[in-house]
C-alpha cells in the first residue's frame, strides 16, 4: 500500500516539474499579467546594481588616495648611506673637528676634486647631521679614538632624493643635483659605497631643519600626552553628564535645553573649540601655550558632546525590562546605575568614546589656535612641554618647500592612518567582543 | 472531602491578610486607572487577578510594590498595607518593601549576567549572607526551590540569558525569592513560555505558596482556576468580584463575571 503511495507521489513530482515554472523571472513574458512582475524585478536589480556602483566608486577613491600616500611617502621609510673610511683622530671634542675629519676622508676619496665651490660640493654630499653621529659614537665608546673605521654615514636629503629617484626609476627629476654631483654618486655606487637603509631615525628623531634628520618621535609623544589629558577629562565628565542626563535628571525645559545645546555643540566646527582654548585656558586662567596640557583641554571640549551622545545612547539600548528587574529586588536608583545599566552598556560607551578619541587624535585645526603648532625638537616629557601632534606634523612639513620634506608629509600621514586604522580595530574588536545583544 | 468539612476546615485556620488595599485609585495624568480598589490578599495563598487587558490589573499589583513610582505621571491615593502598615506613607523605604513583595515580570529579564550572580545579587546587595560559602548554600538552596539546580548545577557562571525561557524564567523566581520576600507578585509569568514550560511554573507557583504569599495576573482563566486560592475579576479599573477562586468560577455573583469567565468578552 506504502509503495504504491510512494510511486504514484513520483509520478506527480515529475509531471510537475515537467511544466514550465511560473516562479522563475525569465519567464516573466510580456503579457499584461506579467507586466508588474517585471517591473518590480527591474527597479530590484536597479538598486542593487546603484548600490554596487556605489560602493566601487568609493572604494577607488579610497584606493587611489592610499595609493598616492603610499607612493610619494614609502621611500621616507628608507635612508640613503654613504661607506667613507673615517680615522678618529686624538682630541675630537668639538662637532667641527668631526665635520673636518669627515672632509678629509672625502677628499682622500676624491683627490681630484680642488676647486674651492667644487669642494663645498662635495662636502655637501655628507648630511650636516653626520658629525654628530660620530660624536655619538666616540663618546659612546672611546677606544675608538686613534683607530680608522668605514663608517655608513647618511647623505644630505638632495642627494638622497636623487639616489632614490635612480634606483627607483622614478620619472620626474627634482631637485638641483649638478653632473659633478651625480658622477661622484655613480663613483661611489660603483665602488660599493652607497646603499638604502632602514631610516630608524625618522622614528627615533624629532622635528629637524633638515629633511633627512626631521622624524615623528616628538608629535607622536606630543599625540599621546594631548590625547591622554584628553581622555582623562571627557571620559569622566562626559559619562558623569549621559548617565545624569538619562537616568536621573527630570524631564523639564532645563534638561531639554542642555541637550539641544550638547547635541549643537556636537556640530560645531572644531577651529571654535580653539579660539575658546585661546581665550579661557591660555589668556584667562595663564596655562602654558603649546603644551599637550591645553591641546589635551581643548580636545576634551571637541569630544564631550559626543562622549556625552554615545553614552546615553548605550544606556538607552539596555532594556528598561533588566532596570525594573534590579528595582524590583530592592536596588537604589545609583545602584541600578552602577550595578547593572552603565555595566551593560558599557562596551557601547567605549566604543564611542574611542571612536571619539580617533577623532581628537586627527584634529589640528584646533591646536593651530593654541599655538601647538610648534617647531619641537626635543619629545615632550611632561603635560606642559610645548609639543605638537602627529597631524599638525604632518600640516608642518606640508607647507614646508624642500623636496625632502615630501615624502616626510606622506610617510608621517601613512604612520597617522596606522594609529588610526589601530584605534578603529581596537573599537571594532570590543564592540564584537564584548557587546550584549539584547 | 465533602462541603461540610472544607468548610469547616476552613473556619478553624481562617486565613491572615497580608496586604490589603483600601480606596486604592490610581491616576496616569489626568488618566484615573483604578477606582478607590479595596482588596484582601491571604498569607500562603495565590491570588489571581483576572479581567481584560487595559482593566487596572498590572497596574492594582504594580502598586502593591510601589514599581509605580518608575512610571511618569502616576499619582496613587488611598492605602495598601502590607501587614497593617500603609506603604504609601512618605517615609517608606521603598528599598525595604521591595525586599520584602518581590516581583516577577512578563518576559524572563535575567541580568545578562552568570546565573549565580543572578540569584546572589538581590541578597548581596541587602546584605543577607555574611560569607560565601552562605551564599553558595542559599542559592543551592533556592535553585533547588524553583527546580532549576539539576539543570544548571554544572554552569553556574555561564549568563542566565543563555538558558531557554521557561528556565529563564524559573531564573527570574529565584533571583525573587532569593531576598526572602513576605510576597512574591507575578505579572503574567507564563504568557510568553510554551505549554511545558507553563506546566513547570504553575507548579512552581501552588509549591512556593506553602512559604509566600502569591499575587499572580492571568489572562488565562484556566491557569486561574489551576495555581489560585483566591481570584479578583478586575474591569474598568474596578474590582467587579473578588473571592476563593472555585467560587467566582463555579457561582459568579456579577453578569459581567459570568459573561467574561464563559468568554463572552475579554
Amino acid at each position: 500500500m506504502t509503495r504504491l503511495f510512494q510511486r504514484h507521489t513520483r509520478i506527480a513530482v515529475r509531471r510537475v516539474q515537467r511544466k514550465k515554472s511560473p516562479f522563475i523571472y525569465k519567464s516573466y513574458s510580456k503579457k499584461p499579467k506579467h507586466r508588474l512582475l517585471r517591473k518590480r524585478k527591474a527597479q530590484e536589480q536597479r538598486f542593487r546594481r546603484t548600490g554596487l556602483a556605489a560602493i566601487v566608486l568609493a572604494s577607488l577613491f579610497l584606493v587611489s588616495l592610499i595609493w598616492n600616500i603610499v607612493a610619494s611617502g614609502y621611500s621616507a621609510f628608507t635612508q640613503v648611506q654613504v661607506r667613507i673610511p673615517v680615522t678618529y683622530e686624538q682630541g675630537l671634542i668639538e662637532k667641527e673637528a668631526y665635520r673636518t675629519i669627515i672632509q678629509k676622508s672625502l677628499t682622500e676619496l676624491f683627490p681630484n676634486v680642488e676647486n674651492r665651490s667644487e669642494k663645498r660640493a662635495l662636502f655637501g654630499l655628507i648630511s650636516r647631521n653626520a658629525p654628530y653621529i660620530l660624536q655619538k659614537e666616540v663618546q659612546n665608546n672611546p677606544s675608538l679614538v686613534g683607530e680608522r673605521h668605514e663608517v655608513w654615514l647618511p647623505v644630505s636629503s638632495q642627494i638622497s632624493i636623487f639616489y632614490k629617484q635612480e634606483l627607483y626609476r622614478q620619472g620626474e627629476r627634482g631637485g638641483s643635483v649638478s653632473p659633478t654631483e651625480a658622477a661622484w654618486i655613480t663613483a661611489l655606487a660603483q665602488s660599493k659605497r652607497m646603499r638604502l637603509s632602514f631610516n630608524a631615525a625618522f622614528f627615533t628623531n624629532g622635528d629637524s631643519r633638515e629633511a633627512e634628520r626631521a622624524g615623528i618621535l616628538a608629535s607622536t609623544a606630543g599625540s599621546l600626552l594631548t590625547i591622554i589629558v584628553c581622555v582623562l577629562m571627557a571620559f569622566p565628565l562626559g559619562v558623569a553628564t549621559a548617565i545624569y542626563l538619562e537616568e536621573f535628571a527630570p524631564k523639564n525645559w532645563f534638561t531639554d535645553f542642555v541637550e539641544i545645546n550638547i547635541n549643537n555643540l556636537a556640530a560645531v566646527p572644531s577651529i571654535i573649540f580653539g579660539l575658546l582654548g585661546l581665550a579661557v585656558y591660555l589668556n584667562m586662567f595663564g596655562l602654558p601655550r603649546s603644551s599637550s596640557l591645553v591641546g589635551g583641554m581643548v580636545l576634551a571640549l571637541l569630544i564631550l558632546p559626543v562622549i556625552v551622545i554615545a553614552t546615553r545612547n548605550a544606556l538607552q539600548a539596555v532594556p528598561r525590562s533588566i532596570r525594573f528587574a534590579a528595582a524590583a529586588l530592592g536596588a537604589t536608583p545609583t545602584q541600578v546605575v552602577f550595578h547593572h545599566t552603565l555595566i551593560y552598556a558599557l562596551p557601547g560607551i567605549m566604543t564611542g568614546v574611542i571612536l571619539s578619541i580617533a577623532r581628537a587624535f586627527g584634529e589640528t585645526a584646533p591646536l593651530l589656535m593654541i599655538g601647538m603648532v610648534a617647531f619641537v625638537v626635543d619629545v615632550p616629557k611632561i603635560f606642559t612641554d610645548p609639543a605638537t601632534t602627529l597631524p599638525v606634523q604632518v600640516y608642518l612639513w606640508s607647507n614646508n618647500p624642500e623636496l625632502g620634506f615630501v615624502e616626510k608629509t606622506a610617510a608621517a600621514i601613512m604612520v597617522l592612518l596606522a594609529f588610526m586604522a589601530l584605534i578603529n580595530l581596537l573599537a571594532i574588536y570590543i564592540r564584537q567582543r564584548f557587546e550584549i545583544k539584547w | 472531602m465533602t462541603q461540610a468539612t472544607q468548610k469547616e476546615k476552613q473556619e478553624t485556620d481562617q486565613p491572615v491578610v497580608r496586604m490589603k488595599s483600601q480606596d486604592l485609585s490610581v491616576f496616569y495624568g489626568d488618566q484615573q486607572a483604578l477606582f478607590e480598589v479595596n482588596l484582601d490578599i491571604y498569607t500562603n495563598q495565590v491570588t489571581a487577578l483576572i479581567g481584560p487587558s487595559g482593566c487596572g490589573k498590572s497596574t492594582f499589583m504594580r502598586c502593591l510594590n510601589r514599581m509605580n513610582d518608575y512610571v511618569e505621571g502616576c499619582r496613587v491615593t488611598g492605602k495598601v498595607r502590607l501587614d497593617g502598615f500603609n506603604i504609601y506613607k512618605n517615609n517608606v523605604d521603598t528599598i525595604l518593601l521591595r525586599q520584602k513583595v518581590g516581583m516577577v515580570f512578563q518576559k524572563p529579564n535575567p541580568f545578562p549576567k552568570s546565573i549565580y550572580e543572578n540569584v546572589a545579587y538581590g541578597p548581596r546587595i541587602h546584605r543577607l549572607v555574611k560569607t560565601p560559602q552562605d551564599m553558595d548554600a542559599l542559592v543551592e538552596k533556592t535553585l533547588r526551590r524553583v527546580g532549576l539546580w539539576d539543570e544548571v548545577a554544572d554552569r553556574l557562571s555561564s549568563p542566565g540569558t543563555s538558558l531557554s525561557g521557561g528556565q529563564q524564567q524559573r531564573l527570574c523566581i529565584a533571583r525573587a525569592i532569593a531576598t526572602r520576600p513576605e510576597v512574591v507578585l507575578m505579572d503574567e509569568p507564563c504568557s510568553a513560555l510554551d505549554p511545558i514550560a507553563t506546566a513547570k511554573v504553575e507548579e512552581l507557583i501552588k509549591e512556593l505558596a506553602r512559604k509566600f504569599t502569591i499575587v499572580i495576573v492571568t489572562h488565562s482563566m484556566q491557569q486561574a482556576q489551576r495555581v489560585s486560592d483566591q481570584t479578583a475579576f478586575f474591569h474598568m479599573g474596578h474590582i467587579v468580584e473578588s473571592g476563593p477562586t472555585t467560587q467566582i468560577f463555579t457561582a459568579p455573583e456579577d453578569q459581567r463575571t459570568r459573561d467574561y469567565i464563559g468568554g463572552k468578552f475579554g
